[in-house]
């Protein structure tokens, strides 16, 4: 009899994997906006070229 | 064991291999044969729709009998889970020669939901119906997808952007399927692209194949 229980629950957990499968949730996406990476790069290369700030001179002569 | 008979399928659909036979990787009595069966749904007997048909009373029509007693539709089923059961009954009836038994009835599944839903949850359950895109099977879904083919084509793009391989192939697959897709889709490239991209996996592989080998799209 304990067989036939534990039969039937694994019947029944197999009929739940199946729908999963027959019917899978959408992942979540991960979404890289080609503008946006753009933009950021060409942040990140202004700043990396960009002269180095005036400084007050301090040469007295 | 999805993915092995996935690949025996898309193996057997470029003409490569030993002859098909479902039972071969699926065999009768497995419960777990079954449950692959009902997954891969229509396309477990895809490649009998090629040309070669399964001989009478073989191992073949045991097995499929075997996965639709195991699981049919529980009565709150999904529309898409009544389509996959309906996908592979309408298969069997046209594929398998079914002998002195007759198949089970295709049951009723709703389509509302064609006309209904957003495209991008379209799209979503489209692509879980992929195995229904084979010559024959499902002509009035066809009919009713034929009048949301841009949305589909919108789903495509948006499944290979969120690299959600297996969605955009079973919407590749659809798509050359349907006849008035845009040619600014680039259905033929993208399928491509979606094989080239997916790593390898059985089930994409397979609806990238059967869209090439029924309709001539994707290389």
């Amino acid at each position: 009899m304990v067989t036939d229980r534990t039969a039937r629950i694994e019947t029944e957990a197999l009929a739940a994997e199946v729908d999963g499968l027959v019917e899978p949730t959408e992942p979540d996406g991960v979404f890289r906006d080609t503008r946006e990476c753009g933009a950021g790069l060409l942040l990140l290369g202004l700043l990396l070229i960009s002269p180095p700030t005036p400084r007050p001179k301090t040469d007295t002569r | 064991m999805i993915a092995d008979a996935a690949s025996g399928v898309a193996l057997a659909l470029r003409g490569e291999g030993d002859p098909y036979a479902l039972s071969r990787f699926l065999r009768q009595g497995d419960a777990l044969a079954s449950a692959a069966i009902r997954v891969l749904g229509a396309d477990a007997l895809a490649p009998y729709a090629l040309d070669h048909r399964a001989g009478p009373g073989g191992e073949d029509e045991t097995v499929v009998r075997e996965a639709l007693a195991a699981f049919p539709p529980k009565p709150d089923a999904s529309d898409v889970s009544v389509w996959s059961y309906r996908g592979l009954v309408e298969a069997s009836h046209a594929f398998l020669p079914g002998g002195a038994n007759q198949w089970p009835p295709t049951p009723q599944a709703g389509s509302a939901w064609v006309a209904t839903d957003p495209w991008p949850k379209l799209a979503h359950r489209v692509s879980q119906l992929a195995a229904l895109a084979l010559p024959g099977l499902a002509s009035s879904l066809a009919d009713e997808l034929t009048a949301r083919t841009d949305d589909l084509a919108r789903g495509f793009v948006r499944a290979v952007r969120r690299r959600d391989w297996l969605q955009a192939a079973g919407l590749g697959r659809w798509l050359a399927r349907l006849p008035e897709v845009p040619p600014t889709l680039g259905l033929d490239s993208g399928l491509g692209f979606v094989r080239q991209m997916c790593g390898g996996d059985a089930r994409v592989t397979l609806h990238v194949v059967a869209a090439q080998r029924f309709y001539g799209r994707g290389w």
